[in-house]
């Protein structure tokens, strides 16, 4: 049963579940973290208070959250399949991860931001900052750790989500999981994939907090 | 002119229980190279003034005029050059935690655009001067109290300011990095010649370091003037409340360490009391020796102490006098005539 082909299908999942992870990670920020920062700048209590502004992202990030991961997916079916060509495997399933990314990301983002003191925007702005240098030199600068604590959540909840998007031909470990440990019986294989699954976010969550307070001066 | 001027300011709040006014109606002027001190309990509105002196808090009503530039005329670009002008330092420091101490100084500069070779250099100098050279590389959170306030104060100077504003800056510190913290701020107000405004709760500060002081109650100014006048002769109830409370810390309050302390306090509260204050000229005659000599009755001294007010020693004293009011009033009159400052104390003191 452990035939080569078998070691090599897991190891190609692994690859594709990285891939996955990876890609959507990084797309996610790409649009995510300007996001968290237009809505803790433009929040009531922010550097930029726009109510309208505030409102329309506020609102769009929360309608996008509230979509259950696999609905999504089949919701964007024909948006992934004009963007690619496909509407399945790995980098089709980016395609979704990243939609679903990046109100998550930009919430992470913003509760980042919003724990920055106070007192150290108002002392940059009795300096005379602007709000770009507030946001490029303060917010982000202070913000670092909890922002890196934030990305390794964000890492771990893609990380399911993308397993998750195995039950409609996503690839990686979840797609692996559910065709032969769900639709043929193989249970192994599907321990496997599990184990490994677990693994990865291990490695994930424990080296991204490591990363993250290693870079902690405030101790 | 005046290096700050400020007109009929007034600031509202207005919150969704309805309107704050946290100021009213204040004006006052701060001439260049002053200490100004502004005195008030908690709630008096002291640091809302102070920010609306760099426009933070923009003023509902009336101006503020720095160096003969009205803020409330400028755009938002030119408030924010006028602002690099005017420093600040704040209660809890406000440094950035996650950048070591060289960089928290060289941060205005780098906001201004200063390069940053030269942003260095100035920055080592300015920590020369606050005496933190060797912490350059040190982050905020391996600092104490005293020595985060000393970067705040260099990073404060960087951006070469005619004006600092000093919002409780020793409110957090124990009284001796206080002491440390003011000779540091009353030594760079007379080498760079910057005006300051010291927003505090401390009767203390104001005597130490200030020449002029405005005295807020309820978002009004209820006084103001040179300290030492007002040292002397308080008008308002809260400017006595504010002299009688300052005392060194712990002295007063608490358990007694000393019994004769407690046996003391009843008569604090009881028959009248007169403040005196004695300058350095009327501290030579024994005064108040002979003035029991000459009336033949005894008075109470309730509770005596020397003061620096603006670098000049003063004495300060309570008496208890007799109960008799024709004898109170022929007491009052000796001492007015010996030349001391004398004022009837009406409330508890030990409140």
């Amino acid at each position: 049963m452990w035939t080569s082909e078998t070691i090599q299908m897991i190891i190609s999942g692994i690859g594709e579940t990285l891939y996955m992870v990876i890609a959507s990670t990084v797309a996610g920020y790409l649009f995510g973290l300007p996001l968290g920062i237009l809505l803790a700048v433009t929040d009531k209590d922010g550097i930029r208070p726009n109510a309208v502004c505030y409102k329309v992202f506020d609102t769009l990030s929360n309608i996008i959250r509230s979509i259950p991961f696999l609905i999504l997916m089949i919701l964007l079916i024909p948006f992934t399949r004009a963007l690619i060509g496909k509407s399945y495997g790995p980098t089709a399933t980016i395609v979704s991860l990243v939609v679903a990314a990046i109100p998550f990301i930009g919430r992470m983002v913003e509760s980042s931001l919003k724990e920055v003191d106070a007192g150290v925007i108002e002392a940059a702005r009795s300096m005379g900052a602007g709000t770009f240098t507030i946001i490029t030199r303060v917010l982000l600068v202070e913000a670092r750790t909890s922002l890196l604590v934030g990305s390794t959540i964000a890492i771990g909840t893609i990380l399911g989500y993308s397993a998750m998007a195995g039950a409609v031909g996503g690839g990686g470990l979840g797609d692996l999981a559910v065709r032969y440990g769900y639709h043929r019986w193989q249970t192994d294989i599907m321990f496997v994939t599990v184990i490994l699954l677990i693994v990865l976010v291990q490695i994930f969550q424990s080296v991204g907090m490591h990363i993250a307070s290693r870079l902690d001066r405030r101790k | 002119m005046p290096a700050i001027q400020v007109n009929h300011l007034c600031k509202t709040f207005t919150q969704k229980e309805g309107c704050v006014e946290a100021l009213q109606d204040i004006s006052l002027q701060i001439e260049a190279g002053d200490i100004y001190g502004i005195i008030g309990m908690s709630g008096a509105g002291k640091s809302t003034l102070v920010r609306c002196l760099n426009y933070l808090e923009r003023p509902t009503e009336g101006e503020v005029i720095i160096d003969g530039r009205n803020l409330a005329e400028l755009s938002e670009r030119e408030l924010r050059a006028q602002r690099s002008g005017i420093a600040m330092i704040f209660q809890h420091f406000n440094l950035l935690m996650q950048k070591n101490v060289l960089d928290n100084v060289c941060f205005p500069m780098l906001i201004q655009g200063t390069k940053k070779n030269a942003a260095r250099a100035r920055a080592l100098e300015l920590l020369r001067t606050v005496g933190l050279e060797e912490k350059a590389k040190a982050y905020p959170a391996q600092l104490s109290g005293g020595q985060k306030q000393r970067v705040a104060i260099a990073r404060a100077l960087a951006s070469d300011p005619k004006i600092l504003l000093c919002d409780e800056a020793t409110s957090a510190l124990d009284p001796q990095t206080t002491a440390s913290i003011l000779d540091l701020l009353l030594e760079i107000n007379r080498k760079f010649g910057i005006t300051m405004v010291v927003i505090t709760h401390q009767m203390s500060v104001i005597r130490e370091i200030c020449s002029h002081v405005a005295i807020l109650e309820h978002g009004c100014l209820v006084e103001q003037g040179e300290v030492e006048e007002i040292f002397n002769h308080p008008k308002s109830k809260v400017a006595r409340d504010l002299i009688l409370k300052d005392r060194p810390e712990g002295s007063w309050e608490g358990d007694a360490t000393w019994e004769g302390e407690s046996r003391q306090r009843p008569l604090l509260s009881a028959d009248k009391k007169l403040r005196i204050v004695f300058s350095e000229n009327s501290a030579f005659e024994p005064v108040i020796a002979n003035m029991v000599l000459k009336f033949g009755v005894p008075v109470n001294i309730l509770r005596a102490d020397t003061k620096n007010v603006g670098g000049v020693a003063k004495g300060e004293m309570i008496l208890g006098l007799p109960p008799e009011a024709g004898l109170q009033q022929e007491m009052e009159r000796y001492l007015t005539e010996k030349g001391l400052e004398i004022e009837e104390v009406t409330d508890d003191v030990d409140e």
